[in-house]
């Protein structure tokens, strides 16, 4: 066991990309559930979808391009989920949209290998991120240094949304009391259309980030799905704040598992699920949208 | 008080309260639904449809286990691998390492997983529905882990999964009749009597009208002078129990373990069976079980499966809210 290597910088650069990474694509879970107080199992797939969407965009527009297109573009499937799927079944019970979400992954995942393959695609950083930068005297891929400046920035921006505009109050408000929010004359509909709308394409930034740090492949959105859930639980059912605080500890926490146990690593999350929530059943945020 | 006057609205009345002449009869069908069932493989000629129908009622019985822990507690349990899985590396293990017969080594991985669903509920029954249906993944995800490891691997055979050497016999069938859909039947479909039979007695009990209460008002049941964490572990021991029957069979049905067994997939496919078919009734997961295995096969012949089983999926939750079951008698009860 090398202790010296848990705490080197690079250590460190690895646990917080892994964590930006959770933290994009757990926020916008995080939204999604406070507001429709839907678990999206679809999250995964929309992930995945926007990381293939991101290779194709990327190929004919390049990476830039496809780092404001593809969120676009699945803004609009948000659009298209919240108004043919997520509405239509307001009234059920969670359980039942849950499982309509899972039955969505189950056909977005098909129809993404008919289009795009079944071969895992990699994509290549743009060329100024391509080489490492010196990091407090280790060499240290740019390209991930960039992903947890996109990651942080893209939480700032949520957080000043929420924190600062009209349309961010009543989301905090709809997340709390649904009923008194609508009594109060919120549009309960339209904010859901906007935050679906923006979770999504949440889950799209995600996955085209994601292109050139992991692999482009079929399995990507089920694996990360499965990390998420764990993020947004452990955070605290909807909280934003929280999720963001458990996608740090998860990150940390898979990261330092890797270096001193890999046998039990693959563990960590589930011990970390447990504990916290045996300890603290609310998770770690204080509350929804918060 | 609310909670049982709304409960009673919604549930059927406890069989208790129905007159003697019609509980013999309700008896007598099911004793009757029994035996004849056993004949099923003599009408049922063809080995292929006959294997496909043990999948369908062994995932049934899986489904009626979850069925039951949803409808009386409102919990769902995302982790079904975890007890589908388990009874069946335990079986491995007892059989492979510790060389014990059939029906010690079943009778051992059945009480070793009921057990592990004791300790493991007594954690998980406090959480909140949502955090407890992620809590059961984590724990089916954790033994799937377990599974795989390196260390494990001379125990479980790792990814490769475990096959398994059993001696001796169980009921009369040792491992070859085990292995044979014709002889497997009996066992299989007596244990989904048995398992239907309990799951609908506990649902009509006094047992079950405090779990249903204690869904409807939690608060209210514990001033009333009720203990709520009590009952609903053991709903939940019961659930996984009948999950590890159903585990078990598929273990001496195939004499082989995989981590696959323990993946959330696993779990989805009881889930999945248990919400097409409705958890309102014994029936419904059974029935939903059937659809989803004649369906799993159906669109695996065209090459979609995934695809398919996601729309039908869909197509079948948002336009059946109760389930088939649900519908059907639904149907059934506006003929009359």
């Amino acid at each position: 066991m090398d202790w010296s290597q848990l705490f080197s910088v690079a250590q460190l650069a690895n646990a917080l990309a892994l964590a930006s990474l959770l933290t994009i694509l757990a926020s916008g879970l995080a939204l999604i559930f406070g507001l429709r107080d839907v678990m999206n199992f679809g999250h995964g797939a929309f992930y995945m979808l926007g990381a293939y969407a991101g290779y194709s965009v990327g190929k004919l527009l390049g990476f830039w391009a496809a780092l404001i297109v593809v969120p676009l573009l699945l803004a609009v499937v948000g659009a298209v989920f919240e108004l043919a799927v997520l509405r239509p079944l307001q009234k059920r019970s969670h359980m039942d949209v849950a499982l309509v979400t899972f039955g969505l992954a189950l056909i977005i995942g098909p129809a993404v290998h008919k289009v795009w393959g079944t071969v895992p695609l990699s994509v290549e950083p743009p060329p100024v991120l391509a080489g490492s930068v010196q990091l407090f005297g280790t060499m240290y891929p740019a390209y991930r240094l960039f992903l947890i400046a996109v990651g942080f920035g893209t939480c700032l921006a949520l957080a000043g949304w929420l924190k600062f505009t009209r349309s961010g109050m009543y989301t905090r408000a709809v997340s709390q009391q649904p009923h008194v929010a609508r009594m109060m004359g919120v549009n309960t509909d339209r904010l859901s259309l906007l935050v679906v709308c923006l979770g999504i394409a949440f889950a799209g930034l995600a996955g085209v980030l994601a292109g050139p740090y992991l692999s482009v492949d079929p399995g990507m959105g089920a694996s990360i799905l499965i990390s998420c859930l764990i993020v947004v639980v452990v955070g605290g059912l909807g909280s934003i704040g929280g999720a963001i605080a458990a996608a740090l500890v998860y990150g940390f926490i898979q990261v330092i598992g890797t270096v001193l146990f890999p046998s039990l690593a693959v563990l960590a999350p589930y011990l970390l699920l447990f504990g916290v929530l045996l300890w603290r059943p609310q998770g770690f945020g204080r509350g929804r949208v918060a | 008080m609310d909670a049982v006057a709304t409960m009673t609205k919604t549930a059927p009345l406890p069989a208790a309260a129905a007159p003697a002449g019609r509980r013999w009869r309700a008896w007598g069908v099911f004793v009757g639904v029994t035996v004849l069932g056993l004949f099923v493989p003599m009408v049922l000629t063809s080995g292929f449809h006959l294997g496909l129908l043990i999948n369908g009622i062994v995932l049934g019985i899986a489904a009626v286990g979850i069925g039951f822990l949803m409808h009386q507690c409102g919990l769902v349990m995302f982790g079904v691998a975890a007890f589908i899985g388990l009874p069946a590396y335990l079986l491995g293990i007892f059989s492979n390492h510790l060389n014990l017969a059939l029906p010690a080594a079943a009778a051992l991985a059945l009480l070793g997983s009921t057990a592990f669903a004791a300790l493991t509920g007594a954690l998980v029954v406090r959480a909140r529905p949502l955090p407890f249906a992620m809590l059961t993944l984590a724990l089916a995800q954790m033994l799937k882990s377990a599974a795989t490891l390196q260390a494990l691997r001379p125990l479980t055979g790792g990814d490769d999964g475990l096959t398994m050497t059993l001696s001796g016999s169980l009921f009369g069938l040792n491992a070859a009749a085990l292995s044979k859909a014709a002889s497997f039947w009996p066992l299989a479909w007596v244990a989904l009597c048995a398992v239907m039979f309990i799951a609908w007695r506990a649902a009509h009990s006094r047992f079950g009208q405090v779990l249903r209460a204690t869904q409807a008002n939690e608060e209210r049941m514990r001033f009333s002078g009720f203990d709520t964490v009590w009952p609903r572990l053991l709903a939940f021991v019961l659930s996984a129990f009948i999950v590890s029957i159903a585990g078990l069979l598929m273990a001496l049905h195939s004499a082989f373990a995989s981590p696959e067994l323990l993946d959330f997939a696993t779990g989805g496919h009881a889930l999945v069976a248990m919400l097409v078919g409705g958890g309102a009734t014994v029936g419904g997961p059974l029935l939903g079980a059937l659809l989803y295995t004649w369906g799993q096969d159906a669109f695996g012949a065209t090459g979609y499966l995934e695809l398919l089983t996601g729309i039908a999926v869909v197509v079948m939750i948002a336009a059946f809210p109760q389930g088939a079951m649900g519908f059907l008698l639904k149907l059934f009860r506006r003929r009359q």
